[in-house]
């Protein structure tokens, strides 16, 4: 093992990620600035739409969450260890107590109100799920079919309460966090590619009937996995029952598609995106899309965006946050931001690697999945890759729920980083 | 790690890697391969060629009071686009329940809109308050729905000037076609008949062109716009009628169906013309439901005819004008000349033709009959005249050809000729006894009222190139009518005096003023749908003649009865405004 490389030799005290989370706080009351000022038209100077205590309320988070990854950095992992299970309870219980008491908000439950602070009790739960997780599965390493059933009832009775709000983004970032996890702790690859690959690929087929209208998403896949099973060496005769798995469920899904009428269809798409027929199918991804791509290489320049605002994105400074920063910094901007979060789950998946114990590697593998769903969906739906659901971009969208607890698996990463030479 | 020879690490590694890096493509391909034309749309997302609109321009009377002009209203208009996803909770059925609009009606009319190309669809043209404020409270909920203010036409004097000035309607796939250079959109007001119609090049102007900024619900966020081809209104229409003699002859005819006109000499401006039944314009313009129009053109006495130009009469006595005038230009008769007796009636070959006066006029010449209008008289008269020289002297006089008044939809008349009957009857199977009933106005010939004012001004005047004129010139002055009528000035001497006779002594003797000399004929016209049609023509002051009037009254009886004291209740009124009240010196 020791002789596989494992990418760049990183410092182990934590510095990068200390570094990478600054960059992203700039990075973010930059664009909360822009966001909230005047936006310069041709031919005026126009009122933003959003209000400048944005930024302000947004600079008070960051210090705090500075305050939350130092404490984090530095408190004993056995501690954290012993108080999963008690937070755990705690959490569902605060899932439960906001879909009771919690007050509707467009439509749906998520939040508290505790004064002039909005409390989202779905961003802990995150990472609750992350830490009760890895002590279950550290628990039952040697007994995988215990491990795998209960680490789908850890994570899915949060996800059901989460869909409840509903909030479907967030019910399948828990999903997302528990699969990476599970496959870490070591599911048969066997058993991963005869579950999972057909739903991947009927995903896949979906997502280019519904989303690109191109069946290349699809095909690309289906060429990867046949290179892989060629690869892989394995049994001419699993390998077909694999291929004719994938295709089954690849073309069934289309079949299935095609037999509903309009309306269910469009029933369907609306649950993926609730937002759709507010003002025409794809109104928010059209918009994102011609923010970024006007931007360009270097962008139109800082400030002097005009989409940001006229093109009136109701997210603009939290889901869609990313659309203004791709048009006023342009491709080199947006890279950078692209690669700083790359640096991030890299970082976090080494960390993972170094751990001795095993709930710390899990630990570590959960925070990295947990970001990882974030950015990947957030920066895919914003690019206008995926359909849009509701999820925010780590630290750089406004709201502190989700800054605190991005800020707490930061300091859990280096927390666990730092200990990666104690027994 | 696990026990299998797989790298998890490196392979969840590698997966941020593909995922990220798929981003980074995409990223690359929205902002370098497709840049110019995400930039392009950017541009359209915030910037959007508008139209001014240019005001329609307004209608006054001689004395500058407005006739119509435009208002503002608010409509209710909701973007084509926001209709599209239908079902219970849509913005359309959200608008169908909290306007409380009938359901079948409205969609009917949002369809006809959306299939005339319509990007936004009127909902409701004219809208109230609460209805405007429903709107504003609740536009999150109503997505594409907005107020407009649009501009609507007002008719001032509602049904008085309904004939004349006409109504405007929505442009039609038609009007667009035809006219591509007056640039109509749709939803645009266009003048459906009337000067409405006919002045519509003078009276549209031009519209403007501005960009504007827009955010992406495509609401103007900057006032400030760049002009890129500036607003021309339309111009106004000033007009020879007189609001004030309008009312004066509608109030004279009091009601009944028929038609008045009054026309100033020598300059041929119309004054006054009423037609009645009439209409309110102010109804039709704009949209009209298919019930209230489906009864406007379904009502028997057709209020939506302009009587004025679009019917035709039989002229009755008035036309012996014709008949003596031909006489004199044939040598045929002079002032005196004397026939049989009048004992009622008249045998003419196994014919009997009557006189209006049963009991016979007695003994008459010329004058007198023409002063007592007998008919018998002109029975014999017409036998020593023909066809093709009767024709001539009703042209000369302006009958049997359209006047070119700018109105649309006017007859010609008819004024029969030996190849008329041969054409309507056959060669040699008429008789000569038709013209027996042409010299009385009876039989084949038919006018328009608005011939008739004409040929009272040219018989007044001696003017042979006086017109008809609705609209006052807009700078200097048209050349006044100068061309001498082609008739003996004995002959048009002695219709003068005697048709002051008329009034004095004859027929038409209440029309009588005290404050002027007028000068008329009277006629009572058989026609075929009732009772007689009531005529009067008259001229005043008979010694200088300003104004010349003519009065159809439909199946009212006696001209002199029934039309003369309409048009002297007018003549009166006129005298007031005119301030000639001390005409009276002989």
């Amino acid at each position: 093992m020791a002789t596989r490389w494992r990418g760049p030799a990183l410092p182990g005290n934590g510095s990068v990620l200390l570094l990478a989370f600054a960059l992203l706080c700039a990075y973010s009351l930059a664009a909360l600035w822009s966001v909230t000022e005047g936006i310069h038209g041709p031919y005026a100077i126009l009122a933003s739409g959003v209000p400048k205590t944005i930024f302000w309320r947004q600079a008070v988070w960051i210090v705090l969450a500075w305050g939350v990854l130092l404490a984090v950095r530095k408190a004993p992992l056995s501690w954290i260890e012993e108080t999963t299970p008690l937070l755990y309870l705690g959490v569902l219980a605060l899932l439960g107590l906001v879909l009771l008491a919690g007050p509707v908000v467009a439509g749906s439950r998520r939040w508290f109100f505790l004064g002039p602070v909005h409390f989202q009790p779905s961003e802990p739960a995150k990472l609750v799920v992350v830490l009760a997780l890895a002590r279950w599965l550290a628990a039952y390493r040697e007994r995988q079919a215990v491990a795998v059933a209960g680490a789908a009832v850890i994570a899915g009775l949060p996800a059901l309460l989460v869909l409840k709000e509903p909030d479907l983004g967030t019910s399948l970032v828990f999903a997302g966090i528990a699969l990476v996890m599970v496959f870490w702790n070591g599911l048969p690859l066997r058993l991963l590619l005869a579950v999972g690959s057909p739903l991947v690929s009927a995903a896949l087929s979906f997502y280019a009937q519904t989303v690109v209208h191109n069946p290349w998403p699809w095909a690309v896949y289906m060429i990867l996995l046949i290179m892989v099973l060629w690869l892989g060496e394995r049994g001419l005769l699993e390998s077909l029952l694999l291929l004719a798995g994938n295709l089954a469920t690849g073309i069934g899904v289309q079949f299935l598609w095609r037999g509903l009428h309009a309306y269910q269809q469009s029933r369907i798409l609306s649950f993926f995106n609730p937002a759709r027929d507010s003002y025409g199918a794809g109104y928010q991804t059209i918009q994102s899309r011609v923010a970024i791509g006007s931007g360009g290489l270097f962008g139109t320049g800082y400030l002097q965006g005009t989409q940001k605002g006229l093109a009136f994105l109701p997210e603009r400074h939290t889901d869609f946050i990313f659309s203004v920063i791709g048009e006023e910094l342009g491709f080199v901007g947006s890279t950078v931001l692209v690669v700083l979060f790359g640096v991030v789950l890299w970082k976090a998946i080494r960390v993972a690697e170094q751990a001795r114990r095993p709930f710390s590697a899990l630990a570590a593998v959960g925070v990295a999945g947990y970001l990882g769903c974030h950015v990947v969906v957030n920066l895919m739906i914003t690019t206008g890759m995926l359909p849009v659901t509701g999820l925010p971009l780590p630290v750089i969208s406004y709201g502190g729920s989700n800054l605190l607890v991005t800020a707490a698996a930061l300091g859990l990463l280096i927390n666990i980083g730092s200990r990666s030479f104690e027994v | 790690m696990n026990g299998d020879r797989l790298d998890r690490g490196a392979l969840l590694r590698w997966t941020v890697v593909l995922l990220l890096g798929s981003v980074v493509v995409q990223l690359f391909v929205l902002q370098i391969v497709r840049h110019d034309a995400y930039r392009r749309q950017a541009k359209q997302n915030r910037e959007v060629e508008r139209r001014v609109p240019a005001p329609r321009g307004r209608i006054l009377d001689r004395e500058g009071n407005v006739l119509a002009d435009n208002v503002f209203g608010a409509a209710i208009t909701v973007s084509r686009r926001a209709l599209t996803p239908a079902g219970p909770d849509s913005t359309l059925s959200r608008l169908l329940t909290w306007f409380a609009l009938p359901e079948a009606e409205t969609l009917e009319r949002l369809l006809r809109q959306q299939r005339e190309g319509r990007s936004r669809l009127v909902l409701v043209s004219d809208a109230t308050m609460p209805q405007i404020a429903l709107v504003r409270e609740m536009a999150d909920m109503l997505p594409g729905v907005a107020v407009e203010t649009r501009r609507r036409r007002r008719y001032h004097r509602g049904p008085l000037f309904a004939h004349l000035l006409g109504y405007v309607g929505e442009v039609s796939a038609d009007d667009m076609r035809r006219h591509p250079d007056r640039e109509y959109r749709p939803g645009d007001m266009v003048g459906r008949t009337g000067l409405e119609a006919t002045r519509e090049a003078w009276l549209r102007g031009r519209d403007g062109r501005a960009l504007e900024e827009i955010d992406a619900r495509g609401r103007v966020v900057s006032r400030r716009r760049q002009l890129l081809r500036p607003v021309q209104p339309g111009r106004d229409l000033r007009l020879t009628l007189s609001a004030a003699l309008q009312e004066s002859l509608a109030a004279a005819m009091a009601g009944r169906r028929g038609c008045g006109v009054a026309m100033a000499l020598p300059t041929g401006e119309i004054l006054a013309a009423v037609s009645l039944p009439t209409f309110d314009p102010n109804r039709l313009a704009g949209g009209i439901s298919s019930d209230r129009w489906r009864s406007l053109t379904r009502d028997p006495e057709h209020p939506l005819l302009n009587r004025l130009v679009q019917a035709i009469y039989p002229p009755g006595s008035p036309y012996k004008i014709v008949t003596s005038l031909t006489a004199f230009r044939t040598g045929a008769a002079g002032p005196h000349t004397r026939y049989l007796p009048c004992t009622g009636s008249y045998r003419f070959g196994n014919r009997i033709f009557r006189c209006w006066k049963a009991t016979g006029h007695g003994d008459v010449d010329h004058t007198a009959a023409l002063v007592h209008s007998c008919d018998v008289f002109y029975y014999q008269l017409v036998q020593h005249l023909d066809l093709a020289s009767l024709a001539a002297t009703a042209r000369l006089l302006g009958l049997g050809r359209r006047t070119g008044v700018p109105l649309p939809g006017e007859l010609a008349g008819n004024i029969p000729t030996r190849e008329w009957y041969d054409r309507r009857f056959g060669r040699g199977r008429w008789s000569r006894g038709v013209l027996l009933n042409d010299a009385i106005g009876q039989g084949e010939v038919l006018v328009t009222p608005l011939q008739m004012v004409v040929m009272t001004g040219r018989v007044a005047t001696g003017l042979a190139d006086l017109s008809p004129r609705l609209v006052l010139p807009d700078s200097g002055a048209v050349a006044p009518a100068a061309t001498p009528l082609a008739l003996p000035a004995p002959a048009l001497d002695w219709l003068q005096r005697t048709m002051r006779q008329v009034v004095d002594i004859g027929t038409g003797m209440r029309a009588r003023l005290a404050s002027m000399h007028v000068a008329g004929k009277t006629g009572t016209a058989q026609n075929p749908h009732g009772e007689d049609h009531a005529w009067f023509v008259c001229y005043a002051p008979a010694e200088a003649p300003r104004v010349a009037v003519a009065v159809i009254l439909e199946n009212a009886g006696h001209g002199g009865a029934v039309a003369a004291p309409v048009a002297a209740r007018w003549l009166r009124a006129y005298a007031e405004w005119s301030g000639e009240g001390s005409g009276r010196g002989d």
